[in-house]
Order: structure tokens, then C-alpha cells, then sequence
């Protein structure tokens, strides 16, 4: 009996433990190294570049990659640099912002679905269903257009758009655990209801959250790229990435360099969050 | 040693050739022709990247996207040749009366609309009569015929315009587009359904409008009608037009480039400076006549109702190097409200020189003395914050940037200018509530009389259509009484120094900061022939283009 009660109370322990003497690889120490690059240009970016991302110089239009502007300039003289790294702490906030909000709806929906009996659960994943007949983008768009574009606005559309995603992985998530031979342990022992979600339950369900929320930051900032591109989301002359990207496109022929970095830095980020929530979901897997 | 000597040469001559070629791209009335005469026969395809017309109607609402394609179906009664003088088209003759209250037209006799109904004076009566009934909700037509009162049938072929006041610019707003002729009997089929394919008279009519896509518009084989200046008589020389909207500039170009496309329209400054370069594509400059594309000052709100933090913006806006560097030398700086093609431009650069220390002192003088944490400047706790809605149809991408850099510029003195990039539908609205402090909504119309319609202080109530044209809301009784006598006097040279007052005080009271004129460049591939721009309001017509291949 008591060897039992140890086994079951140690097992997010054990997962803990082990995860922290894992070699680390070289993409994952790459994606690191670039993710705290950019938290540092979130942060202190007149450190990376002191210039100002939003002064203009007209003279100086149009120039393209050279050693004093390594990343050329815009079409208003503007560096290039400098606004890719100034724009990072708008692209960041937005991305951690919309996935911090679509993890904390989904976990509510979630741990309801999963937790709140059986006519709640009915009525949660119905409602789960009908936003999910509805493209992802299609909802942020949707949304957008009631309140109006803006910075605010795209994090939060992007956030309410990825929240059913995550409420199904955390319901399923969930009832997996509750059916689970640890919680069936806890259960014969007679552990309180309330104690056994909270103890055992609630730990093994959130557990995965910090890979959902590393991948989801990437794919926020992608999505609120899009929305930028399109002219919903920052408005200029912020330097937010996708509005550089969209800003870039018209003169592609002749100034590559004014989309493709920008694009660079999106894909860039996207690909590191996602080597990085990929990492740590396997550590979470392994235990 | 011959060699060296027969490079040079060769360079010599390739250098004359590009010049040659450079100045084939000049303005001119249509490109190189190709040795052989005019073929008739094929389609043409134009990619426009202008606005998708919600109507093609020009009398409803009335503008620039509409008259770009109902030119190729609908005719006026009179236009304007190269030199700028009113030649017969659906009118063969008229004439004034000596009190300069009526005017009489007597009208072609040989013309049907596409419909089978004859045009005559009954035509004439219920075009005007449509364009200036509310229910249409026309506001360029309707501003155009503000003065006319009755149009009277004095028999088939004769009819007569009985005005309020003198009109010394009727010719020039009779031959514009938003108040052509149109059947009697497509227009009682009442709006929507003559919006999808107004009747005309013209080369072509619509023959399918598949939305978000093209508009086809076929021949019109019993065409008798060009006007006066035009090449050659009879039908159009093409069968069909497809009329395609791509909105997206580069990807316009991408289309003629390619050959999917025989002409564009809107080609933005670095498509005219690549095509310059580009083999089998040759460019059409027709700068649009009327007002300048300018920034327009709400003078109706704070704080531009001040005219010292009017001048401030104007003296802290950079703009010459702007344009210099986005527009890559195809845009010539403006200093005056009337387009360069109009004679009666009156320029003064002087209410336009950046001074930034000039515009501190206004703005300390206004009341505007301290700043925020952010360098903008704060009057009783208010930050002096200007709203400015553009237009991502009427301001294209460079234009857009120039407008960044204006905000750059401007915050330097304090200003903090809100860019919104709206569409068409939530630009005119947000000029109907008021909410703009600076504005920039070129207006196009032939001749002088266009200062009238902007800066009239009749032009603050809105039209039918709910659009108002006088969006600086000047309101100065002298300015009115000038563009009044302006519009009545028939004696030239008195029009001429009433028009040059009324500009020098719309440029002293720092009510615009002009930019540019109406960028209106075309390019075309060399196997279209015969292409010119109507020199009424810049739209091409198809009526004497051809096909070289």
C-alpha cells in the first residue's frame, strides 16, 4: 500500500529529474542562440543597433546590403537592420502574447471539457467543433474586421483563433491521465477527488504546455505576419516584420533585400520556436 | 589597333540608340507605329490596377476607375483636343447666348446608342436630368452641373441648357466622362441593373462583368460617332477588350512583362524605370487635368484651424527629397492647386520652403509650447495629434511612403501624424464623419473651374452621393466671390487673373501642401498601336489602337 502511494506521488518528480541530464543538440542550441538573440533585441535593441528604426534619410533610399548598412536600406533610407531588430520586440510580444492567450483559453476549455462531467464535456467539444469549421486565419480575419485593425487587436484575434487547438490536445491530454494507472493508484487509496486533480491530474496535463507554447509561438508569429502583410495588423511606419514584408513587396524587382530579410527573420524565429518545442515535447514524451 | 576605335564606335551608336529609345518613351500621343497600316480584328487584354468600379454608371458617384472604362462605351457631347480646345463629338455645333444664361447644342443626327434608341435632344434632356437627380447620387456630374437649371427640347435635333449664372466652364464639364450621354431607356431600368451595363453610343459596349475578375466589352460594329480629334472613322479596329483589375503593381507588371496583358495603367515609378530598359514595352504619360495630388488641411477642426499650425506642417514637412528618391525622377515637385496641363496654374514655391525653425516658433506662438516624453507637442494637456486616413486606392505604394516620411519629418517639430491605410468604402467614410485632419484625394476635372468645386465654401455640403469636395474646408467669402466671377465672366483674360487670385490665396493660407501631379503613366507592349489618352480627363481610348500582330 504505501509503496503504491510513493510510486504515484514521485511520477512527475522522476519526469522532472531526468529531463535536466539531457544532451543538448547543435539545432537546438542554434534555436536557442538565435531565440536569445532576438529576446535580447526585444529588450535592449538600441545595444544591436543603435540606429533609429524609424528615422528617415531619402538620400540614402534603396541601398542595398553593404558593410554600413549590412542589411541595405528601405525605401525611405531607413536601415534595415536596424528596424529588424527593433521590430523583433513587437514580432516577440505578439507571438508569446497570442500563444499565452490561446494556451490559457484552451487550458480552460480544456481542463472543463476534460474534468467538468460528462453534459459539460458535450457542450465544450461542441462548441470546440464549430470553431474549428472555421479556418484558423479565417477567424482572426473575422475578428479583425468587427474590431478594426492594430497591434492589439491582430494578438488577440491570433490568440482566440489558436485557443481550440489547445483546449482538444488538453482535453484528450487530460483524459488520458485521469484514466492513467498512477491516478487509478491514487484513486483506490482513497485520495480526495480535489486532491487527485490537483496533485496528479493537473501536473501530467499541463506538462506538455511549454512545448505547445514554444511551437504556438512560432506559428502566432507567422500568423500575425500574415495578418500585417495584408495590411490588418501594425500600422506604419512600425517596424513589425510583416509589415516590412508587405512594405517590401513593391519593389521586389529591384530592392530584394527590403522583403527578404524580414521574411528571413519570420521563418527564422518560426523554425527555431519549433526546433525548441519540439525538444522540449520529446523530453516531456521520455520521461 | 581597329579595334578599340570600332568599340567605341559601336558604344556611340548604342548610346544614340538608348537615347533614341529613351526619348520614344517620351509623353506622347501613342507609341512607335508599326510599318503596316491598322489591322482590325483581335482582343486587346488591360489590366487595370485602379479600384473595381461598384457601378459602371459614371453618373453614379463619378469617379476616376469609372471613367477609365466607360470612356470605351459612353460619349459625351463635346471633348477637348491635344491643344486644349473644346472640339464637336456627339454635338456637332453650339453657341452662348449674349446674356450667358443659355446655351444651345445642335446635335449629330445619325447616332444610336448600342440599344437601338436614337440619341437626340431627349437623350440630352434625360442624361443631365439623371446625372442631377439625388437618387442617382452623383457628385461629380452633379458638382459639374451645378449651374444648370432646365434643359430644354427645342426639337430632335436641337437642345438647349438654361443655366442659373454664367458658366465659362460648361464646354469643359460637358466633355467629361461623368456626365456622358446614356440611353433613355437603359437608364429607366433603373440603377442596379444600368450599373452592370450602362448604353452608350461609344466604340464598344459591356458585354459581361465577371466581379473581382474582368469586364469584357465587345465592338460595336454600327459606330459612327468618334470624336472631332480622333484618327480614322468608322467601327473600333479591335473586336473585344478584356477588361482585368489587378490590383497588386507588381504583379501588373509581371503580366505585361509576360505578355499576358497588352496594357496596364497605374505603373508605378519603378515599372517606368525597369520598362525603360525592357524591350517591347513602350509608356504613355498623361497627367490628369484639374487639381494637383495634394495634402488637403482640415482648416474646419482643431488645430488646423489655425492657420500658424497649418503653416507649422507645411514648414516641417520634407518632401522634395521624397519624391526625388520614390518616385525615381518621373514626378515633378508642385507648388500650386491646378495640375501642369492646366494653363491657368498659378505656382508659388515661397509658402512652401522647409524651415524647421520657423515652424518651432509658429507652433510656441500657437500655444503648442511644450512637448510630451515623446517629443510630440502638448496644448492644455491635449498632444497635438493629426489624424490622416489614406486611401490604399488613390495613394500608391510610393505615395504612401512619401506620407511616412512626412510624419518623420513633422514629428521632429512636434506633430504626431496617425497614418490609417483604409480602403475606398471606410476612406469616404471616414471623411463624411469628420474624422481627417489632413487628407490627401486628388480630384480630376477638366479645366480651371475645379477650384471652384474644391475650395468654394459651398463644397463643405456634401453632394447627393454624401461626398463633399472641399475637404479643406476653406471658407473665406473673398475666395468665394473670386471663383464665382471666375465662372461667369466670359472675358478670357479676366477668368485668367480671378483664377491666379483664388490659387495665390488657397497657397497663402496654407490650406494645401502640394505634391505632385496626378501620376497617370500606361504602359504598353509594342504590338498595340494607335493607343492615345483622351485629353479631356487622361483616359485611354481604344477607339483608334490596333493590333500589330
Amino acid at each position: 500500500m504505501t509503496e503504491l502511494e510513493a510510486q504515484a506521488a514521485s511520477a512527475v518528480i522522476r519526469r522532472g529529474r531526468a529531463s535536466g541530464f539531457r544532451r543538448i543538440g547543435v539545432a537546438e542550441g542554434l534555436s536557442a542562440a538565435f531565440l536569445a538573440f532576438l529576446l535580447l533585441a526585444a529588450l535592449a535593441p538600441d545595444l544591436i543597433s543603435p540606429l533609429d528604426p524609424l528615422g528617415i534619410d531619402p538620400a540614402n533610399a534603396f541601398e542595398p546590403p553593404s558593410f554600413g548598412q549590412v542589411l541595405g536600406t528601405d525605401e525611405s533610407g531607413r536601415s534595415i537592420f536596424s528596424r529588424v531588430v527593433h521590430g523583433a520586440g513587437t514580432s516577440l510580444l505578439i507571438g508569446v502574447a497570442a500563444s499565452t492567450i490561446g494556451l490559457g483559453l484552451g487550458t480552460i476549455l480544456g481542463v472543463l471539457a476534460g474534468s467538468g462531467g460528462r453534459i459539460v464535456d458535450f457542450g465544450v467539444s461542441r462548441f470546440l467543433e464549430v470553431l474549428f469549421a472555421l479556418p484558423g486565419l479565417l477567424l482572426a480575419l473575422f475578428l479583425i474586421v468587427i474590431v478594426g485593425p492594430g497591434a492589439l487587436t491582430t494578438t488577440l484575434a491570433v490568440g482566440l483563433s489558436t485557443a481550440p487547438g489547445y483546449a482538444r490536445i488538453i482535453r484528450s491530454q487530460l483524459i488520458t491521465v485521469r484514466g492513467s494507472a498512477y491516478v487509478e493508484a491514487a484513486t483506490v487509496l482513497g485520495l480526495g477527488r480535489m486532491r487527485i486533480l490537483a496533485r496528479h491530474v493537473l501536473p501530467n496535463t499541463l506538462a506538455p504546455l511549454f512545448a505547445l507554447g514554444t511551437l504556438g509561438v512560432g506559428q502566432a508569429i507567422v500568423w500575425a505576419s500574415a495578418l500585417s502583410y495584408l495590411g490588418l495588423g501594425a500600422v506604419p511606419p512600425s517596424p513589425e516584420w510583416g509589415a516590412m514584408l508587405a512594405a517590401g513587396r513593391t519593389y521586389l524587382s529591384t530592392a530584394w533585400w527590403m522583403s527578404v530579410f524580414p521574411g528571413l527573420f519570420i521563418v527564422l524565429t518560426a523554425i527555431c520556436a519549433t526546433v525548441l518545442g519540439r525538444a522540449a515535447g520529446n523530453r516531456t514524451r521520455r520521461r | 589597333m581597329s579595334r578599340p576605335p570600332r568599340i567605341a564606335a559601336l558604344l556611340v551608336a548604342a548610346g544614340a540608340t538608348g537615347i533614341l529609345l529613351l526619348t520614344g518613351c517620351a509623353p506622347a500621343a501613342s507609341p512607335s507605329s508599326p510599318a503596316a497600316g491598322p489591322t482590325p480584328g483581335g482582343t486587346l487584354t488591360y489590366a487595370s490596377g485602379d479600384a473595381e468600379p461598384t457601378c459602371l454608371d459614371p453618373h453614379v458617384g463619378g469617379n476616376y476607375p469609372q471613367a477609365l472604362i466607360s470612356g470605351q462605351f459612353l460619349e459625351s457631347l463635346v471633348s477637348r483636343d491635344a491643344e486644349g480646345e473644346i472640339v464637336p463629338w456627339l454635338a456637332s455645333e453650339w453657341s452662348e447666348a449674349e446674356d450667358g444664361l443659355s446655351w444651345t447644342f445642335t446635335l449629330r443626327d445619325d447616332v444610336t446608342f448600342t440599344d437601338g434608341t436614337p440619341f437626340d435632344a431627349e437623350a440630352v434632356k434625360a442624361s443631365i436630368e439623371h446625372v442631377q437627380d439625388p437618387a442617382t447620387g452623383s457628385s461629380t456630374g452633379y458638382l459639374a452641373m451645378g449651374k444648370v437649371d432646365n434643359v430644354e427640347v427645342v426639337d430632335a435635333g436641337t437642345v438647349r441648357f438654361d443655366l442659373s449664372a454664367p458658366d465659362s466652364a460648361l464646354l469643359e464639364s460637358l466633355s467629361q466622362p461623368w456626365v456622358a450621354m446614356e440611353s433613355p431607356a437603359g437608364m429607366t431600368r433603373g440603377i442596379e441593373q444600368n450599373c452592370e451595363s450602362p448604353i452608350g453610343t461609344g466604340p464598344f459596349s459591356v458585354s459581361e462583368w465577371v466581379k473581382q475578375d474582368s469586364i469584357t466589352l465587345v465592338r460595336n460594329d454600327d459606330y459612327v460617332s468618334p470624336p472631332a480629334d480622333a484618327a480614322h472613322e468608322g467601327p473600333a479596329y479591335l473586336e473585344k477588350i478584356v477588361w482585368r483589375f489587378l490590383p497588386d503593381s507588381a504583379s501588373r507588371y509581371a503580366a505585361l512583362q509576360a505578355g499576358q496583358v497588352d496594357v496596364i495603367d497605374n505603373a508605378q515609378p519603378d515599372a517606368l524605370v525597369a520598362a525603360q530598359t525592357e524591350d517591347g514595352i513602350t509608356s504613355l504619360d498623361a497627367p490628369r487635368p484639374g487639381s494637383v495630388n495634394r495634402i488637403e488641411f482640415n482648416s474646419g477642426k482643431a488645430p488646423f484651424d489655425s492657420e500658424e499650425v497649418r503653416e507649422a506642417f507645411i514648414r516641417s514637412a520634407g518632401v522634395d527629397d521624397g519624391i526625388e528618391s520614390l518616385f525615381f525622377g518621373t514626378a515633378e515637385r508642385s507648388y500650386s492647386p491646378l495640375a501642369s496641363v492646366e494653363s491657368l496654374a498659378y505656382s508659388d514655391p515661397a509658402p512652401f520652403a522647409f524651415n524647421l525653425d520657423e515652424a518651432n516658433s509658429l507652433l510656441d506662438g500657437a500655444g503648442w509650447s511644450e512637448r510630451d516624453s515623446e517629443g510630440y507637442r502638448v496644448k492644455n494637456g491635449t498632444r497635438l495629434t493629426v489624424e490622416f486616413p489614406v486611401s490604399t486606392n488613390q495613394s500608391i505604394p510610393a505615395e504612401q511612403s512619401l506620407f511616412e516620411q512626412i510624419q518623420a519629418t513633422t514629428k521632429e517639430a512636434g506633430f504626431e501624424v496617425k497614418l490609417r491605410l483604409l480602403d475606398l468604402g471606410s476612406w469616404y467614410a471616414a471623411l463624411g464623419a469628420n474624422e481627417y485632419d489632413l487628407v490627401s484625394a486628388p480630384y480630376t476635372k477638366v479645366g480651371p473651374d475645379v477650384l471652384r468645386i474644391l475650395y468654394h465654401s459651398d463644397g463643405i455640403t456634401p453632394a447627393p452621393s454624401g461626398y463633399f469636395a472641399n475637404h479643406a474646408q476653406v471658407s473665406i467669402p473673398e475666395l468665394d466671390d473670386l471663383l464665382t466671377r471666375a465662372g461667369e465672366t466670359s472675358d478670357a483674360t479676366e477668368r485668367a487673373a480671378l483664377y491666379a487670385d483664388a490659387q495665390a490665396v488657397v497657397l497663402e493660407g496654407f490650406y494645401i501642401l502640394p505634391l505632385y501631379d496626378q501620376q497617370n503613366h500606361y504602359l504598353l507592349r509594342d504590338r498595340v498601336a494607335g493607343l492615345r489618352a483622351l485629353p479631356t480627363v487622361s483616359t485611354p481610348t481604344f477607339y483608334d489602337a490596333w493590333l500589330a500582330d
